[in-house]
């Protein structure tokens, strides 16, 4: 027989080995049947010389034959439509009739089973669509396809070993190649624990685990190219493969909104600017002239210190508010008392009160447990509530600050006896840009200092809340949670709270802690 | 170590104007430089006690002259306190990043001449 390159298509087997079978089967009759009548001419029954001999014998011969292949094609019928079944799963094109799995006679001897496996070899369904392009694709072509897709995808997937090693990556993987050419997953984990390290804490404590992280970017904010991407991971402990981590490219739908953000720092840049200047040198002259100018002049001072100060904050509550419709407002939240957070702007207030001519009164006891709060952002609370109660009351009216212990919260609560507001409006109160019915004509303002200071004390976990009466003032109170009611849990959150670099959310210097102008 | 030589990088006039004149005052040797370039030369050429330094300036920005003198191997100013004051809001992470090199980081807007003096006071 001659070699041939190509591998032969399954159902060439059943062919040539059908035809043999035919082969043998006649081959084998024609032997009997001539034996038979030797034999017979032998013992003298018949004489081999008789032409009826020879009829009778091609007779029998004939009946024989006929009633062999019927026995022979019966009983190869599995083969053949086992091997038939396997061609058309191997997606070879043959003259083969396919068999349906649901045909009568498969059916009915049981074959069914067998049958249906088969299919289901070959990738199953479609069964009347065998011949189609798509499915004569062989084994090897699939696997070319699929590294096809990988490449082509825009879905990063990489697999990575139990050591943070990367196994694979297909090219949508953002990487970067280290100094000995290993490749290395290059995204930044800022406030999230990173890829290795949950891969490392894995290992030690989970058998399987996953992990989404959102808005994950590969480079810091201002570069070129910069990509933002969620991602997600498994981990399966022993597995070949133990981590397979998939990276979605969101660039185009969080980029916007980092723009965003960017205009508004900027502008705030720009505002701070001259603002620097002016309370700069208001403290200067104030300092220098000390003993040169009338009481008068230095109550003029005051004003014009106050009112920078108000502005300084309001610039603070316009990049806050931006942060947080934007998730960006990232509080780090620490060990710190109520008075301490008071006291980085008690000058301030206490300026303010008594430049704007009312009683400020403050009674936060010193034995209060301990809370947890950012206190650069908790101070702003404080200083937005005063600001309002000092907004909406009258020339000589006080303003009283208390704080009280509750269970797991220390309550603060910011009373004015002014102008009040109905009941409906109070609901309102908490909406950006709101304010209240008449304060529109009277007094001048954003309505955004309520907002990000409910948002800021929700951030901690604590809650806000207004009273008021129409024409005899309004009390509005926030919680914030006890130290020791969270601190197992910030403990756990880790990293970020341990060190003081990360403590403060507005001015700090290394071991002395936040700072308030 | 008690701090004597300041050096200050701050483009804006008047700001710049404002500290120099107060640390002056307070009896400290001030050197100030106006853009990103200078300053870092200066900060190369003369071990400051102190460093103020600003985050958008013109020609290098404050994040690269401390990438250049203490992101590397190295750090080149191992006598020198670092504090970079800004008005700019950085993002969290740039910010992380930053602070991670220096002995602080201050909102301009929020100190005044006075407040630096006790923060330098503080220092040392």
């Amino acid at each position: 027989m001659a070699t041939v390159a190509q591998p032969k298509p399954l159902h060439h087997f059943w062919t040539s080995y059908w035809r043999n079978l035919v082969f043998i089967s006649v081959s084998l009759q024609l032997i009997v049947v001539l034996s038979t009548v030797l034999l017979l001419d032998a013992t003298e029954a018949i004489s081999i010389l008789s032409l009826d001999t020879w009829a009778i014998a091609g007779g029998i011969f004939v009946i024989l034959l006929l009633l062999n292949l019927l026995i022979l094609r019966l009983a190869s019928r599995p083969l053949k439509y086992i091997i038939t079944a396997l061609s058309h799963a191997n997606g070879e094109e043959s003259r083969l009739k396919q068999i349906h799995v649901n045909d009568a006679w498969v059916q009915r001897v049981g074959m069914k089973p067998l049958m249906t496996f088969i299919h289901e070899l070959g990738g199953g369904g479609g069964s009347d669509h065998a011949a189609d392009g798509e499915d004569t694709t062989d084994v090897q072509a699939r696997a070319i396809r699929f590294d096809e897709a990988l490449e082509s995808s825009s879905t990063g997937i990489a697999f990575l070993d139990s050591k943070g090693r990367l196994l694979f990556r297909n090219p949508a993987v953002p990487t970067y190649t280290e100094t000995d050419d290993t490749p290395v997953i290059d995204v930044q984990f800022y406030n999230e624990i990173s890829l290795s390290d949950w891969i490392r804490e894995c290992e030690k404590k989970s058998v399987n685990a996953e992990k989404t992280w959102v808005r994950v970017a590969s480079k810091p904010a201002g570069e070129m190219d910069r990509k933002l991407y969620d991602m997600h991971a498994t981990y399966k402990k022993g597995s070949q493969v133990p981590v397979v981590a998939l990276f979605v490219e969101k660039t185009s739908e969080y980029m916007p909104e980092e723009n965003d953000l960017n205009f508004i720092a900027f502008a705030a840049h720009e505002l701070r600017g001259p603002i620097t200047v002016i309370r700069g040198y208001l403290d200067t002259l104030i300092d220098e002239l000390e003993g040169d100018i009338s009481h008068e002049q230095r109550e003029l001072f005051d004003r014009l210190v106050v009112s920078s100060n108000r502005l300084s904050s309001y610039i603070n509550n316009i990049l806050n508010s931006a942060k947080y419709d934007q998730r960006h407002l990232n509080l780090h939240l620490g060990e710190t008392s109520t008075l301490r957070i008071y006291g980085m702007i008690s000058d301030d207030m206490a300026l303010r009160a008594r430049a704007q001519r009312r009683n400020l009164t403050v009674d936060i006891p010193t034995d209060l447990p301990n809370v947890a709060a950012d206190p650069a952002s908790a101070s702003e609370v404080f200083g937005n509530l005063i600001d309002n109660a000092i907004k909406y009351s009258n020339e000589g009216g006080s303003v009283e600050v208390r704080a009280v212990a509750h269970e797991h919260f220390v309550e603060v609560s910011v009373e004015d006896h002014g102008i009040g507001m109905p009941s409906n409006v109070v609901g309102n109160l908490f909406h950006k840009f709101y304010r209240s019915h008449r304060s529109r004509e009277t007094v001048a303002g954003t309505g955004i200092g309520l907002y990000i200071s409910k948002a800021i004390v929700e951030s901690h976990g604590g809650t806000m809340e207004a009273r008021s009466v129409e024409g005899v003032g309004s009390t509005f109170s926030f919680t914030l949670p006890t130290y020791a009611s969270v601190a197992s849990k910030l403990e756990k959150n880790g990293g970020s709270n341990k060190t003081l670099i990360n403590n403060h959310s507005g001015s700090w210097i290394k071991n002395h802690g936040a700072i308030r102008g | 170590m008690a701090i004597h030589s300041i050096l200050v990088i701050e483009d804006d006039r008047f700001i710049g104007e404002m500290y120099v004149r107060s640390l002056i005052k307070e009896g400290y040797a001030v050197d100030w430089m106006v853009d990103g370039n200078d300053g870092l030369v200066a900060a190369r050429n003369k071990e400051y006690d102190l460093m103020l330094l600003d985050v958008m300036l013109p020609e290098r920005r404050g994040t690269e002259i401390l990438k250049a003198l203490r992101g590397g191997k190295e750090n080149l100013v191992p006598n020198t306190k670092i504090i970079v004051m800004t008005n700019f809001e950085q993002d969290d992470e740039s910010r992380i990043a930053t602070e991670h090199d220096v002995d602080g980081y201050l909102i301009k807007a929020d100190i005044t001449p006075k407040k630096l003096l006790s923060i330098i006071e503080e220092l040392n």
